[in-house]
C-alpha cells in the first residue's frame, strides 16, 4: 500500500518535472505580456513615449467595441462565417489526400514535394507579395490556377459564372491552406502500425471497413488538432479583415488600449469555440494510451 | 474415373473462374489507381502553376517581359536577374542569419515540444489540465495583441538586435507557435500504447531515460512533421526579425525580400544615379523569390523522404 502511493507520488514529481520548461517559460516569456495587453485594454494612455502613464477608464474599450464602432462586429461576423464553412472542407480535403499521398504508388515523393509547395510558398512575405502588390488580376488567377473558363460565362451568363469562380475560389482557398493538415494526417497514417492493417486483413475485412474502423479511430487525435489547428488559423490570417483592422487601430492610429480590447473580445470568442469542439470530440476521439483515467487501455 | 474427371473439371472451371475474379480485382485496382493519378496531377497542377509562372518569369528579359506574345517561353534565358537578385539580397550574410534561426529554433522546438509533451500525455497530476490549456492558449493569442508588451520586455532584457528574443522561447515551448508542436506531440503519446514504457520501467529504467530511449525514437513520424513545420514557419517569418531586429545586416534572407520590391524600378533613375545594374524588374523579383525558397524547398525534400511507411515499431503482440 505504502508502495503504491509513493509510486504515485514520484509519477506526480515527474510530471512536474517533464512539465517544468513549459511552467518556466510560460512565466519568463507569457504571463508579462497577457497580463500587460489585459492592463492595456482596461485603459486609456496619453502618448506613446511614455507608456506608464496610464489612466484606468474600466470597459469604455470593450463598449466602444461592440456598440460604437462600426468596422469591429461586420468584419468579426465575416471571419466566423469563413472559419464555419473552410474548416470541415479543410479538414476533410486534407485527409483524403493524406490517404492518397499514403498510396505505394509511383512518383509518390513527386507529388508530396508538389501539393506542400502552397505551404512552403504559402507563409511569409513571399505569399504576401503576390497577393498584394503587382496586377491583382493576374494575381488572383494565380492563386485561383484556374480562372473560370469563358465557355462557360459565354454559354451560362454571368450569374452562373460568377457561382462558379466562386466555388473554384473557395476551393483553392481550401487547397492553399491545408498543407500543414495534410502533413499532420500524413504522420499519423504513418503511425499506424502494419499488424493492426494485417490482423484485420486476416479477418477478412474489406478496405472500406479496414478505413472505418482503424484508419480514422488512430488518426482521430490528428483530427481534433486538425480541426483546432485550422480554426485557429483561419482567425489568426493575418490577412483576414479583423486582422487588417486591428494592425490599422493598432499601428496607423496608434490606439494600442482600443486594439487590445478588440483583441480580448476576439480571442475569448475563439476560446469559446475551441472548448467547444473539444468538448464535442471528447468522446469521439480514440487514444491508444489513457493515463488515468480509470486505468488504461 | 468419372468422379475424378468430373473434379478436374469443377477444378479447372474454379481456377478459371479465380483468374477471372483476379484479373478483376486487379483491373480495378488499377483504374482506382489511375483515377488517383489524375486527381494527385490536377491538384498538383494547381499549386505548380504559380510556381512555374514565378520560375519563367525569374529568366525573362526586360523586353520579354513588355512583350505580351512571350508567356511561358521567353526568348532568350536572362540569367542576370539572378545576378542583381543576389546583390540586393547579399547572400552570404543574410543566409547565415537565416540559418541560425532556423537551425536552433527547430532545435529547441522538437527537444522543448516532444518533452513537456510526455509529461502531459503520460503522467497525471495537479494543474495537468489547466497546462494544457495554456498551451492551447499560446497557440490562440494574437501576436499582436502581446507584441508591445513583448517588445517592453525583450528591450529591458537588453535582447532587442539579438537572435534571442526568437530562438530562446522555443527551448520552453513558446516560440512561433511552440504550443501546436506540444499539442502535436501529445496527441502522437496518447496515440501510442504504453505497453513497451511499461515494460521498460519493470526493467529498471527511469523516467527520463524511457523517454529519451523509447518514447522519443518512436515518434519519428511527429518529429519529421515537427521538423519540417518548424523550419519553414522560421525560414519564412517576417513578424519577429521585423520588431526584434533593427539593424539590417541581422536580418534573415527572406525579410531581405522588402528591399527588392522596394528598389528602383525606374530607368531613368537608375541612369542617372548609375545604377543600371541594381534596375530592378518583374524578373528580378521572381529571381529573389526563387533564391529565398530554393533552400527551404531542398530541404524541404530531402526531410520529407524521413516519412517511411510502415515502421514495425516492435516485437509487440496486441
Amino acid at each position: 500500500m505504502r508502495r503504491e502511493m509513493s509510486i504515485e507520488k514520484r509519477k506526480k514529481v515527474y510530471g512536474y518535472i517533464f512539465t517544468s520548461p513549459f511552467i518556466l517559460g510560460s512565466l519568463l516569456f507569457f504571463a508579462y505580456p497577457i497580463i500587460m495587453s489585459l492592463v492595456f485594454s482596461f485603459s486609456q494612455y496619453k502618448n506613446l513615449a511614455n507608456i506608464n502613464e496610464m489612466k484606468f477608464i474600466g470597459l469604455a474599450n470593450y463598449i466602444e467595441a461592440f456598440f460604437v464602432n462600426v468596422n469591429f462586429v461586420p468584419a468579426f461576423l465575416t471571419v466566423i462565417r469563413d472559419t464555419l464553412l473552410n474548416t470541415p472542407l479543410i479538414v476533410l480535403f486534407s485527409l483524403f489526400l493524406a490517404f492518397c499521398l499514403n498510396k505505394e504508388m509511383r512518383g509518390r515523393v513527386v507529388y508530396r514535394t508538389l501539393l506542400f509547395l502552397p505551404f512552403i510558398l504559402g507563409s511569409g512575405l513571399i505569399f504576401k507579395y503576390l497577393m498584394f502588390t503587382g496586377d491583382t488580376e493576374t494575381t488572383m488567377e494565380l492563386i485561383n490556377g484556374i480562372a473560370t473558363p469563358s465557355v462557360i460565362q459565354s454559354m451560362f451568363g454571368p450569374k452562373v459564372s460568377n457561382l462558379f469562380s466562386v466555388f473554384f475560389s473557395r476551393i483553392t482557398i481550401v487547397l492553399w491552406k491545408s498543407g500543414l493538415q495534410i502533413l499532420l494526417f500524413l504522420s499519423a497514417l504513418q503511425n499506424i502500425s502494419p499488424s493492426l492493417y494485417e490482423s484485420a486483413k486476416c479477418d477478412s475485412a474489406t478496405e472500406w471497413e479496414i478505413f472505418w474502423h482503424i484508419t480514422i479511430p488512430m488518426v482521430s487525435p490528428m483530427i481534433l488538432i486538425n480541426i483546432v489547428y485550422t480554426i485557429i488559423d483561419s482567425f489568426s490570417d493575418v490577412n483576414n479583415k479583423v486582422m487588417l483592422y486591428f494592425e490599422q487601430v493598432a499601428f496607423s492610429s496608434l490606439r494600442f488600449d482600443f486594439a487590445a480590447a478588440m483583441s480580448w473580445i476576439y480571442f475569448l470568442f475563439i476560446m469559446l469555440l475551441i472548448s467547444l469542439v473539444f468538448l464535442i470530440m471528447r468522446r469521439r476521439v480514440f487514444y491508444s494510451a489513457v493515463v488515468g483515467k480509470g486505468g488504461r487501455r | 474415373m468419372k468422379g475424378s474427371a468430373i473434379s478436374l473439371k469443377d477444378n479447372l472451371s474454379a481456377l478459371r473462374a479465380r483468374k477471372t475474379f483476379q484479373r478483376a480485382v486487379n483491373i480495378r485496382s488499377h483504374i482506382i489507381r489511375l483515377f488517383l493519378h489524375i486527381f494527385l496531377i490536377v491538384v498538383a497542377f494547381v499549386f505548380l502553376y504559380p510556381f512555374l509562372y514565378m520560375m519563367i518569369t525569374s529568366v525573362k528579359s526586360e523586353s520579354d517581359l513588355r512583350n505580351l506574345s512571350v508567356v511561358w517561353i521567353p526568348t532568350q534565358l536572362h540569367w542576370k536577374n539572378y545576378v542583381t537578385a543576389a546583390a540586393y539580397l547579399d547572400i552570404p550574410v543574410h543566409l547565415k542569419n537565416s540559418l541560425m534561426i532556423t537551425i536552433f529554433s527547430t532545435i529547441g522546438h522538437i527537444l522543448s515540444a516532444s518533452f513537456i509533451a510526455y509529461g502531459l500525455a503520460r503522467f497525471k497530476f495537479r494543474g495537468r489540465t489547466l497546462m494544457f490549456c495554456i498551451v492551447i492558449f499560446s497557440i490562440i493569442v494574437p501576436p499582436q495583441l502581446v507584441l508591445l508588451p513583448q517588445y517592453m520586455m525583450y528591450s529591458s532584457m537588453g535582447m532587442i538586435n539579438t537572435y534571442f528574443p526568437i530562438v530562446l522561447p522555443t527551448f520552453f515551448g513558446y516560440g512561433l507557435r511552440g504550443g501546436l508542436y506540444i499539442f502535436l506531440f501529445r496527441q502522437a503519446y496518447l496515440g501510442m500504447p504504453t505497453e513497451i514504457e511499461d515494460a521498460a520501467q519493470v526493467d529498471g529504467y527511469g523516467y527520463l531515460s524511457i523517454y529519451w530511449r523509447i518514447a522519443l525514437p518512436m515518434m519519428r513520424p511527429s518529429i519529421v512533421v515537427s521538423c519540417l513545420v518548424s523550419i519553414v514557419w522560421h525560414w519564412n517569418d517576417y513578424f519577429e526579425p521585423s520588431v526584434y531586429l533593427l539593424q539590417i545586416h541581422r536580418l534573415p534572407l527572406p525579410s531581405m525580400l522588402v528591399t527588392v520590391f522596394n528598389g528602383t524600378r525606374d530607368v531613368m533613375d537608375a541612369i542617372l544615379n548609375d545604377k543600371l545594374d541594381m534596375l530592378v524588374t518583374d524578373g528580378v523579383v521572381m529571381a529573389a523569390i526563387v533564391i529565398c525558397i530554393l533552400p527551404v524547398l531542398l530541404v524541404f525534400t530531402f526531410i520529407q523522404r524521413g516519412f517511411v511507411e510502415g515502421v514495425e515499431r516492435s516485437g509487440l503482440v496486441e
